[in-house]
């Protein structure tokens, strides 16, 4: 009864902002590719935002969950109400918007509802293996059988190796912010996108160590690539390659899967070596490993990496997050936290990737997928029939557990994407997409604030 | 005494011959085993030995020239500066008295040059040292410089809501800069295609589009296609690359005020077909392309049926008059081209018509409204900003030639140096570059070899006529001192190689005259491979060192001696990295006739792609990951990826 209710408040909600965009009512893929006829076009956020009434100016454009209580509520309050003056709304738009506000100073978003793409969209392959949004709001996936980018249509347009691409299977993506070229990386080799042409990289015919690409990242002048076989790194200038690996850095084994460039240095996520820091400038590294050095267990909390098997690395913010098959960890440059499923609200130990957004990041896992500031968590599961389960742990507050009628479109979360406006998932079975809550009805009633 | 004296001579006969003979012997088989090979006749000392980099005749100190690069015109219309290359120096003419009136000395060959909207600054590219040099028109001074990428070309200006922006061509890194002016400073460097060659941009500077002047391909037979590259030039971000098929030698392009339009000479080039096909006009033509931000829209004949006017290079539009001038800098004339005409014509024109437009060179006669005859090689041209004057740089006569555009006829000269005539290498560059020696004028050397170098393509020279059989480009730059010639090894000279037997096959006319063909020699004697002094005092980095030990390994890392003539420095022998004879690396193909190709010297090698005989390897890599063949080309069976890495790293340096 409360979820039907949640969900028509969610449809109100919904038909406020403008939003025309369907929500799935089943967390299935459905033949007719669900909600796909009128969705909205590839910038969507920006366009929604431009097409909301006065109303949305004191909204936050996304639900909060509440869990820092709620003592800005005054501030907010008074806010919305200068802003409603001056964007001349009625006292009832304030009011509405004050109450909205109350929500609205928690730093976890709420994911209100999720929009599910497959087949019926364009999308060639139900694995979505990585989900990138550019800087000029283009979204692009990678999937099991080639690269797709959303067109203003809504579809999903494909290239594939008859394109040019060096594989189908798309593993990773990044952007080079300075020239808006794409680096795309495959089973087999790394793909320059730019400028609507493909230029191949491979093993055989450049300085890439290996052609399984796990992940790329573009840091200044160099675009960074983690193979299976050591980490490559071309300086985009001058074209010329540099390789890392078992034989000439801190590496003890060659299986790079992740790479990300923070302030100065660069991170390496090794299988087997845990984190790598590379200084480019002096050539240093520097190793963090897990003290323990046990693979199964972490016997000392907090103590470092949680484990050497690193799947995924991630940075923002001076802040450094490691995924691994055996939990997390999280590094603010003093000390480390890690995340165990039996322990913490972690519902997973698979970890396979973060998505660092501020000072918090989404986490994709093998039941779904998490976002936590390390204190407060909001996790995202799949029921047993399929409804989406949403649990909210803060600290000593008891765990709140809701069912929404939509979920992620599966439960193996590959690869994430999320700004503070909206939150995409590359799963096993589709795309998905998280739309905040618009009138952070979900937080409030998490909050037991609204009747 | 008599008899002692006899004695004496035969003695010393004796050990003479005894020397000669074993002398003979031992060098037979000290070439023996270190090529491994008892076939090799007429091998002397100097194939290996006794070379120097400073006997090259590209090496040694030359006349220099006032060639005309760049030209551009003050906003006021009263000045023309030209920027002179060879000569290091950039020029300020008056536009009445077509009189020189200051010089800038420049080090760095200063090619390209444009001038803010005021006229208070001149932007020059040197491409020799990788800058951009702004300069003071009212002092005449360098006041500003920045490095950008390798051999900047074209430069251009324009004003961004995010303020002034330069957009420079970088023909070597294969890049191009977008740089900010005040002071100046790179801000983004989106890569181009092969060899960004021109640069215009739209007059509410929304867009830079880019001409590339060589072509790619993904296979040695499959079509080349060329780029024209779009970029906002407020921020550097790419938009669009389109592609031109069988295209190359693009350099020029402007854009059309008014309009959308972009329009860029370039070549149309059938290299897939056999060679012979000259005398059908198969193989190359010009042609204009016009093109907006959705790619091409038409590609027209600049030629005429039984007329070529090769190797079309500068453009400038003339909005009020709607107006392309096109210089042909083999044909040594400049096409004036009706462009309402044009705009009528695709108005009608269907998507096939106006791609297949190309290939009906009657076309041409309906918006070609004058041929202008120039000095030799006009490559660059400027207007008047009231479109009453039009300026040509006829390059290899020192000379800017100065037309009234209301009666297309010269109207004077700006007199920049002599021409050179006493000179054998400027001589000779004039044969290199003019078409008046090939059948209708289709083409030059240069067409193949801009500057000297390669276009990237492989041709079928076969007389089959099947057209599969191709061979590599090769580049002229660094060949002094490596002869014999062709990928078989069978002309000793360039005279032979550039003589009678080409005349028939390719040019299909008469020989290009003796005193001609000495000079051709010489000037492509004199061509040094790119950047080689630059090369030749720079410190090699740690991984290029590591290669440069690959390179001159004699075992492998386990202690495994590798055979002599496996070496990389038996074949490629220093200082020219060529023992200048065939070797056989395991890369004959189905229609070869040898195993056995020329080794080419590997001066500038990381320029030259493709590799191989026949283009096959597109990257040097490909030469060991694809290519080899039971070590055949090397002994890199051991190599693991940084081993190859470092080695490729070495062989850019050379």
């Amino acid at each position: 009864m409360k979820t039907k209710e949640m969900f028509r408040r969610g449809d109100a909600s919904r038909s406020a902002l403008g939003d025309r965009a369907r929500s799935s009512p089943s967390p299935q893929p459905s033949p007719s590719g669900r909600g796909g006829n009128v969705r909205p076009p590839i910038a969507d956020p920006a366009r929604n935002a431009s097409s909301q009434t006065a109303l949305s100016f004191s909204l936050s454009p996304w639900g909060r969950a509440g869990v820092r209580g709620n003592g800005t509520w005054l501030l907010t309050t008074l806010g919305a109400f200068a802003v409603s003056l001056i964007g001349r709304t009625s006292l009832a738009a304030f009011v509405i918007a004050a109450n909205l506000c109350i929500a609205a100073d928690g730093p976890l978003p709420i994911i209100e509802r999720f929009e599910t793409f497959g087949a019926g969209d364009g999308i060639p392959a139900d694995k979505v293996h990585v989900v990138f949004k550019t800087s000029q709001g283009v979204l692009w996936i990678g999937t099991w059988d080639g690269l797709c980018v959303r067109e203003s249509n809504g579809k999903f347009r494909r290239f594939g190796p008859e394109h040019g691409l060096s594989h189908k299977m798309v593993t990773c993506i990044a952007e080079d912010k300075t020239t808006g070229d794409l680096w795309v990386g495959t089973m087999r080799g790394l793909n320059k996108m730019s400028g609507g042409r493909i230029t191949k990289f491979l093993q055989t015919d450049s300085g890439l160590p290996n052609n399984v690409v796990y992940g790329v990242d573009v840091v200044d002048d160099t675009v960074w690539a983690a193979t299976a076989a050591g980490t490559g790194a071309m300086n985009l200038k001058s074209g010329t390659w540099k390789m890392y690996d078992h034989n000439n850095s801190a590496m003890h084994e060659p299986w790079c899967y992740s790479i990300k460039g923070a302030k100065d240095v660069v991170y390496i996520g090794v299988w087997g070596s845990g984190i790598l820091e590379h200084d480019p400038k002096t050539g240093s590294f520097k190793e963090y490993r897990d003290p323990d050095r046990d693979f199964h267990y972490d016997l000392v909390a907090d103590d470092g990496p949680i484990n050497d098997i690193t799947s995924w690395v991630a940075w923002n913010d001076g802040i450094l997050w490691q995924a691994t098959y055996f939990g997390m960890s999280r590094y603010d440059g003093k000390s480390w936290k890690t995340w165990v499923q039996d322990k913490t609200p972690l519902p997973s130990n698979f970890t396979q990737f973060i998505w660092p957004v501020g000072n918090y990041a989404y986490i994709g896992h093998d039941q779904g997928a998490s976002v936590t500031d390390g204190t407060n968590w909001v996790n995202y599961l799949i029921g047993t029939n399929g409804q989406g389960v949403v649990e909210i742990h803060r600290p000593s507050a008891p765990v709140e557990k809701r069912v929404t009628a939509t979920s992620l479109a599966n439960g193996f979360v590959l690869g994430i994407w999320a700004d503070e406006r909206e939150a995409w998932f590359a799963t096993s079975k589709g795309l998905s997409r998280g739309v905040f809550s618009g009138t952070t009805r979900v937080a409030n009633a998490a909050q037991g604030k609204v009747p | 005494m008599k008899k002692r004296h006899a004695i004496g001579v035969a003695a010393v006969l004796f050990m003479a011959g005894v020397t000669i003979l074993f002398g003979k012997r031992w060098a037979g088989a000290h070439v023996q085993r270190w090529t491994g090979r008892q076939d090799l006749g007429g091998v002397t000392c100097t194939h290996c030995h006794l070379q120097s980099i400073e006997r090259m005749t590209w090496a040694k100190a030359r006349a220099k020239h006032h060639s005309p690069a760049g030209i551009v015109v003050s906003p006021d219309g009263s000045k023309l500066f030209i920027a002179c290359d060879d000569a290091n120096e950039v020029v300020e003419a008056d536009v009445r008295s077509l009189k020189v009136t200051r010089k800038l000395p420049l080090p760095g060959a200063p090619f390209g040059i444009t001038i803010d909207a005021a006229g208070a600054r001149l932007f020059v590219t040197c491409r020799a040292s990788d800058r951009v040099v702004t300069v003071s028109t009212r002092e005449f001074q360098q006041i500003d410089a920045v490095h950008v990428g390798d051999a900047p070309v074209a430069i251009a200006h324009t004003q961004t809501p995010a303020g002034e922006r330069l957009v420079v061509a970088n023909s070597l890194s294969d890049n191009i800069s977008v740089l900010e002016c005040s002071p100046l400073r790179e801000i983004a460097r989106p890569q181009g295609g092969r060899e960004p060659f021109a640069v215009a941009t739209s007059a509410d500077g929304a867009i830079a589009f880019v001409a590339n002047r060589l072509s790619t391909s993904e296979d040695v037979l499959a079509m080349p296609v060329s780029e024209m590259t779009m970029i906002e030039p407020a921020h550097g971000k790419l938009l669009w690359r389109h592609t031109l098929e069988s295209a190359h030698l693009s350099e020029g392009i402007a854009t059309l005020p008014g309009s959308t339009w972009s329009l860029m000479p370039f070549v149309k080039v059938r290299n897939l077909v056999p060679i012979t096909q000259v005398a059908n006009g198969w193989v190359m033509s010009s042609g204009l392309a016009i093109a907006d931000r959705d790619g091409v829209r038409a590609e027209l004949p600049l030629d005429e049926a039984n007329d070529f006017f090769a190797d079309p290079s500068g453009i400038v539009v003339d909005a009020a008059q709607q107006r392309a001038y096109i210089a042909s800098g083999g044909g040594d004339v400049v096409s004036v081209i009706d462009l309402a005409r044009i705009t009528n014509w695709l108005a009608h024109a269907d998507e096939a018509t106006r791609l297949g437009a190309i290939r009906d060179l009657s076309l041409s006669a309906d918006y070609v409204l004058a041929r202008i005859a120039t000095g030799r090689n006009p490559r660059q041209l400027a207007l008047s900003p009231d479109g009453k004057m039009l300026f040509v740089t006829e390059r290899l006569d020192d000379a800017v030639l100065v037309v009234d555009t209301a009666t297309l006829k010269p109207a004077g000269r700006i007199v920049l140096g002599d021409g050179g005539l006493d000179d054998p290498i400027r001589r000779g560059e004039r044969v290199f570059t003019s078409a008046a020696y090939t059948f209708q004028r289709q083409f030059s050397c240069r067409s193949c070899h801009p500057d000297g170098h390669v276009d990237g393509l492989a041709y079928d020279f076969d007389g089959d006529g099947i057209g599969d059989n191709m061979l590599d480009n090769r580049t002229l730059q660094g060949l002094a001192g490596t002869a014999p010639f062709k990928w078989n090894g069978k002309n000793a000279t360039l005279e032979i190689q550039c003589g009678v037997r080409f005349a028939r096959v390719l040019m299909r006319t008469d020989p290009i005259p003796p005193r001609e063909l000495k000079d051709l020699a010489a000037f492509i004697e004199a061509q040094p491979p790119p950047r080689w002094e630059r090369k030749r005092d720079q410190a090699l980095t740690p991984p290029q060192e590591r290669g440069k030990d690959i390179f001159f390994a004699t075992s492998r890392p386990d202690g495994t001696p590798v055979p002599r003539e496996r070496r990389c420095q038996t074949c490629h022998r220093p200082p020219l990295f060529t023992n200048r004879l065939p070797s056989e690396i395991g890369t004959r193909g189905a229609r070869d006739s040898t195993n056995y190709f020329d080794t080419p010297h590997l001066l500038g090698i990381a320029h030259t792609a493709p590799y191989l005989h026949d283009g096959r390897a597109k990257t040097l890599e490909e030469l060991w990951t694809i290519y080899q063949t039971n070590d055949l080309h090397g002994v890199t069976s051991y190599m693991n990826k940084h081993q190859l890495n470092d080695l490729v790293e070495y062989l850019k340096t050379l």
